[in-house]
């Protein structure tokens, strides 16, 4: 059974909700877990719930990298963080995956300080997951979108081999026998985006082993046309924080619009069902995190939000992407290169 | 909380083990009314023992044997006498020698109408706990039960009674709060009255059998050491001197033998005890250092502090401990709280 750090400190609700997801993990599954932080605390949130000691160990971490803090200076002057001493423990053999709630560019910067890349692969790609419609039937109903921000500009071949990545990670971890692979564009033809994508776009379309599905635009992104989406990080990233922030408005606008008048109100009881199961489908706790990939070792990064079911759920997607092999297989795809 | 390594270690007394059965020695199912109907009709070899108890009640035996000790173990059950023959059974196949058990005779509350009795187990125990108390007025005891049903309590209660710290008086109403049978609490208050004051009761012995948060446990104070399994409970039982080290191994070696533990769930059970306090580190160094050196624990293991730091941090984390003497238990909010919950 692989065991999985997780960085007890990172994320808005921490420690108390990654104890508490943790325990969860602990109770249901066979999944080893390693805390990294503040022993006495997470002891001390340990006591007060039910948990499974035999499936949780604790190293000890003085240090906490805060949310708000930048990530640059923040690794450079707290050597004990727990993100750092969590990755330090997963270099070092002692965890096999790390799992992180904390802040993003410190958990980039850690994984780049303490694991190495995959024999041939040139960037890490940090990924995303998003729900989408569905086109065909035993399709994952969330798509994976990389790199997310790891990356500001790639070349072609680097964007090959992060279509390379998804694909081993969207095989093993979704369980998808050939997921569809896209290069995000401003057009489906091959000609469009300019020399970067072009070349790109070539390379995958004679590569085998892969299901590339071409070139798709924005608008396609939240239909089932692709279940892995390649891009560059600063694309990547601005799509992602679109997508949340639509999401958020969305929200927004409904609550607004529950308030005006007796007939809406009784519209959005009307629509209740449907509206849980969007929210569910949305519910960033139901996939727990999206992988940092191209190391030789994963972190699986969690959202700064996460809950405690959140939480679990990230340690047994580490655990499964461990298990599966999915460093294995990227290793196995890049070097067929 | 501390654990002082008990007198008993160094003083001639006889030692006294008592067991509950369900759930701290048998792991009974009965979550299930079909389950509940199946435990008569079990046959001994149906019946399973928890992960690890065996080696440990038989090394708790063989250890104060061979340090020339008087040492006696009890059953105190609340099955009907009717499946007694298939426990005993099953005692004798597991090779586990005992000095008496008793069984609640139901049937004689079903007769008299007496229903809420059959369900009752906090007057029940006390009374037989206390019964024979007087014939072993020197005796050091040890208790053992799980969090199910009102073990904390009971034991509790029980060793404050007989420490003296629980006047006859206080016993009455602490037991009518908590709904005990008009005839037993008689019988609790006569028996409590007749014994001797003495700190016998050195460790109650909690099995976390539905995963209970430990914290719930803390009003009881660190007489009461609850353990998630039994390599925990005989980690703390070597520290108290009634287990040795290759005993404990023993302990070790069937929840790996028998129930598949690995390496690294013994090393985090370890970890855990020690963690909550129970285990003083310089003991579980020794534990460690005594199952690693058997294989028992996985080569590499993850130390973020060396054991001098460790013993270090453990004695300045007393000074925020009460020491155990100060901990004073209300009964009467206990009991409260225990009757609220039913």
């Amino acid at each position: 059974m692989p065991t999985i750090a997780v960085d007890a400190m990172g994320g808005d609700s921490a420690p108390d909700e990654i104890v508490k997801g943790v325990a969860q993990a602990s109770l249901h599954t066979d999944i080893q877990c390693l805390l990294v932080g503040d022993e006495s605390k997470l002891q001390r949130i340990l006591d007060a719930i039910a948990y499974n000691p035999e499936h949780i160990s604790i190293h000890h971490a003085p240090e906490v990298i805060d949310m708000a803090e930048e990530p640059k200076a923040a690794v450079r002057q707290k050597r004990r963080a727990s993100i750092l001493v969590g990755a330090q423990l997963v270099a070092e053999g002692h965890a096999d995956a790390l799992v992180t709630a904390g802040n993003t560019g410190a958990a980039v910067l850690a994984c780049a300080q303490y694991f190495r890349l995959i024999r041939g692969v040139r960037k890490a790609a940090l990924a995303s997951v998003y729900p989408r419609q569905v086109e065909y039937p035993g399709q994952d109903q969330l798509a994976l979108l990389l790199d997310v921000g790891a990356t500001i500009r790639c070349d072609a071949t680097e964007l090959v081999q992060f279509a390379l990545m998804g694909n081993a990670y969207a095989r093993r971890v979704s369980k998808l026998p050939s997921p569809r692979v896209a290069l995000l564009n401003m057009g489906a033809e091959e000609s469009k985006g300019g020399d970067v994508l072009v070349q790109a776009h070539r390379q995958l379309k004679n590569l085998s082993g892969i299901n590339f599905v071409g070139n798709i635009e924005g608008n396609d992104l939240a239909k089932g046309k692709a279940d892995v989406i390649v891009c560059e990080g600063l694309l990547g990233n601005v799509v992602l924080k679109l997508l949340e922030g639509l999401a958020e408005v969305i929200v927004d606008l409904a609550g607004t619009a529950r308030q005006e008048n007796w007939r809406w109100k009784l519209g959005f009881m009307m629509l209740a069902g449907s509206l849980g199961k969007l929210r569910d489908l949305t519910d960033y706790a139901a996939y727990g995190g999206a992988p940092f990939l191209g190391f030789e070792h994963l972190l699986i990064k969690s959202h700064g939000r996460s809950s405690a079911p959140a939480i679990a759920n990230a340690v047994k997607v580490a655990a499964k992407a461990v298990r599966d092999g999915v460093t294995r297989e990227i290793a196995a795809a890049v070097g067929r290169l | 909380m501390m654990l002082r390594r008990a007198k008993a270690v160094l003083s001639p007394s006889p030692v006294v083990f008592f067991w509950d059965l369900d759930k701290t020695y048998l792991k009974s199912e009965f979550e299930t009314l079909r389950e509940l109907v199946r435990i008569p009709f079990e046959k001994p070899e149906e019946k399973v023992a928890v992960p690890g108890v065996v080696p440990l009640i038989r090394g708790l035996r063989n250890v104060a044997s061979q340090a020339g000790r008087d040492v006696r173990i009890y059953f105190v059950s609340a099955s009907p006498p009717q499946i007694a023959k298939a426990i005993k059974d099953k005692l004798a196949l597991d090779g586990i020698e005992y000095d008496g058990i008793v069984f609640k005779d139901q049937l004689h509350h079903l007769v008299r109408g007496k229903f809420r009795n059959l369900r009752e187990q906090v007057g029940y125990k006390l009374t037989e706990l206390l019964k024979d108390r007087p014939a072993r007025a020197d005796a050091r005891e040890v208790l053992f039960g799980d969090d199910w049903e009102s073990d904390p309590l009971i034991y509790s209660l029980y060793a404050d009674i007989v420490a003296g710290r629980v006047a006859p008086g206080d016993l009455d109403g602490i037991l009518q709060t908590i709904g005990v049978d008009a005839a037993l609490i008689a019988e609790a208050t006569r028996l409590a009255a007749a014994i001797t004051p003495a700190e016998a009761v050195s460790r109650i012995f909690i099995n976390l059998e539905r995963r209970t948060p430990p914290s719930a446990f803390q009003r009881f104070g660190p007489r009461l050491v609850p353990t998630f399994n039994y390599l925990q409970t005989a980690a703390c039982l070597f520290q108290d001197g009634h287990l040795s080290l290759p005993a404990v191994a023993t302990v070790a070696e069937a929840l790996t033998a028998q129930s598949g533990y690995t390496p690294e769930r013994l090393a985090n059970s370890l970890a855990d005890i020690e963690r909550r306090g129970h285990l003083q580190p310089l003991n579980a160094i020794a534990v460690r250092e005594y199952l690693g050196a058997l294989g028992a624990l996985p080569r590499r293991i993850r130390r973020w502090q060396s054991p001098w730091q460790r013993v270090r941090r453990w004695f300045a984390a007393q000074g925020t401990h009460p020491p155990a003497d100060d901990v004073v238990i209300n009964y009467h909010t206990l009991a409260a709280d225990w009757r609220a919950s039913r």
